[in-house]
């Protein structure tokens, strides 16, 4: 009976296109489960280590000057070129309806709810969570997280601990300080393009009591869970690293390609959530 | 180039502990800048030689097809998923604005879709893609001159410029407008879907297209071919002046993405600027 049925079936060994298709389809959903949940585990992982905190403090203090004092200039540069870039958007609009009076609740809105919290934390993932799954990748694959291990030391309180908490760090005080740029930026511009003098622009920012504390504490708050999207994915990616040094750049872009996947999307939730 | 100049103070100050900046606080301004210029000028022979190859270069069969494979189609999902979140995000949040001052949504496709086209479009997709494509071109670039495949490319007289660099510039000039007009498109859609679900804003009242005139598409298009050039521009000299083995891949790899960011962030301001000086 096998031999009858044998010719039946080797005519057509390969799966057709639609069975690659459906493979193809269930392969990339099963590696975003990995991924997810490998960052649950990871976050766990963490915060069980939290308490009681025994944190590296040295090293702390090591990645928060590497990952916030350095970033400091490309912060600078993105968030005054971002607060002219809103003015400039707005300018159309502020003249088609005179609305002058306006234009620092118009700039200040979309600067501190959205467009400072969400440009900041891309640049900040580019920079630091990209140059953190490099050094976590490469200590993986020259083993010396292995012999972390083998010395009884925990890698995860020694290296993944102070990092975490310096990229949460970092990208909070960088938004804060992002914040203000992208403000002075945008009066700047408001006062060379359209001549709205700082003083009307600060008054239309905060005397027109349309924008108030609750909108910088919005952005402030996406730009602490973005952090730790940043933080979760690229100490992900750094450890799950395989394959040599090609494993390294691979782990490096996946980890730029999720976190910003990641901060979009959450973004878009929480600007549901808190309204 | 950095990693020389810092050997070199190194090197003249072995006595001085690591910590003291090399030789005062000018000196090492100094070298900074030094060390920008230098940046400045080999990205613009960078520029100026793929320029050159596009048109006078040799063609390799099938390299320019396999490139816009490998920039266009493989970042369609990413960008759609990305700037339809984006889309949502911003309709909703300048329905919140919108509603503090006056309660009346009619204008609110049109001044959405004037801004798409002009502005957001083109410069949130490329700030999506440069994390990727940006982070690719480095990363290929850069293990490939770790490995010294560019050397063996210079010993066989190809120029790695116009081997390497100008596939990827052409495909990326190609896929990003085209991917900018699809995630546009996307991120309208999303909107309009928005607004009727948040704000019951009817689908007709969204489409409203009286705002855009021929400066928005202008604008939007030239930012595009900007972007698009910038992206492979950038991230491949960052590719190419990788040094450090594994390591060095990874530095690429991050100054590639920030520097092609950074690079859209700039050309988005004097491009907007321009824009609104002249219309």
């Amino acid at each position: 009976m096998a031999a009858a049925t044998a010719p039946d079936r080797d005519p057509a060994p390969g799966p057709s296109r639609l069975d690659a298709f459906a493979e193809g389809v269930g392969q990339s959903f099963l590696v975003i489960a990995a991924t997810a949940g490998g960052m649950g585990v990871l976050l766990g992982q963490i915060v069980r280590r939290l308490f009681p905190p025994r944190i590296d403090k040295t090293e702390l203090w090591r990645n928060l000057y590497k990952m916030s004092v350095k970033s400091l200039p490309i912060v600078v540069v993105t968030a005054l070129f971002v607060g002219a870039i809103m003015v400039i958007q707005a300018a159309p609009i502020v003249k088609r309806y005179g609305a002058e009076g306006l234009l620092g609740w118009g700039a200040g809105f979309g600067t501190l709810r959205e467009i400072a919290p969400l440009l900041t934390a891309l640049m900040i993932s580019g920079r630091v969570g990209a140059n953190n799954t490099a050094e976590l990748g490469t200590m993986v694959v020259t083993e010396q997280v292995d012999a972390l291990r083998a010395l009884a030391i925990d890698p995860l309180s020694f290296l993944i601990l102070p990092r975490f908490i310096s990229i949460t760090l970092t990208l909070f005080m960088m938004t804060l300080y992002a914040d203000c740029l992208a403000l002075l930026g945008a009066s700047l511009t408001g006062d060379a393009l359209l001549s709205v003098s700082p003083q009307s622009f600060y008054n239309g920012l905060v005397g027109s009591g349309l924008l108030g504390f609750g909108d910088v504490a919005n952005g402030l708050f996406k730009s602490f869970v973005f952090g730790l999207v940043i933080a979760l994915s690229s100490c992900h990616f750094g450890l799950s690293t395989t394959g040599g040094a090609p494993g390294v750049g691979r782990s490096v872009t996946a980890t730029v390609v999720a976190s910003a996947a990641g901060i979009f999307i959450i973004d878009y939730l929480l600007s549901f959530i808190l309204g | 180039m950095s990693a020389s100049t810092h050997q070199r103070q190194e090197a003249d100050h072995e006595d001085v502990p690591r910590a003291a900046p090399p030789s005062g606080p000018i000196a090492a301004l100094g070298a900074t800048a030094l060390d920008f210029l230098r940046a400045g000028l080999e990205l613009y022979s960078v520029f100026v030689r793929a320029l050159y190859y596009v048109f006078r270069g040799r063609r390799e069969k099938g390299a320019l097809l396999k490139q816009m494979f490998e920039i266009g189609n493989r970042s369609v999902f990413f960008v759609s998923i990305t700037m339809g979140f984006i889309g949502m995000i911003l309709v909703y949040q300048s329905g919140l604005q919108l509603r503090r001052v006056i309660p009346d949504f009619t204008m609110l496709g049109a001044t959405y879709l004037e801004l798409l086209v002009r502005d957001l479009g083109p410069s949130i997709a490329s700030l999506i893609l440069a994390t990727r494509v940006g982070a690719g071109i480095a990363a290929e670039i850069g293990s490939m001159v770790v490995t010294e495949q560019v050397d063996a490319l210079r010993m066989c007289a190809a120029d790695p410029i116009d081997f390497l660099v100008v596939p990827r510039f052409l495909a990326s000039l190609i896929m990003t407008t085209m991917l900018i007009v699809w995630a546009s498109t996307v991120a309208f859609f999303a909107g309009a879907a928005t607004a009727y679900f948040a704000y019951d804003l009817s689908f007709q009242t969204f489409f409203n297209i009286s705002l855009i005139d021929t400066g928005d598409v202008v604008t939007g298009m030239s930012k595009c071919i900007a972007y698009g050039a910038a992206i492979p521009i950038v991230s491949g000299y960052c590719g190419l002046s990788t040094f450090g083995g594994s390591e060095g891949v990874g530095w690429a790899t991050t100054r590639a993405v920030v520097n092609s960011s950074l690079a859209i962030i700039v050309l988005n301001f004097f491009i907007s600027g321009a824009a609104f000086l002249i219309f």
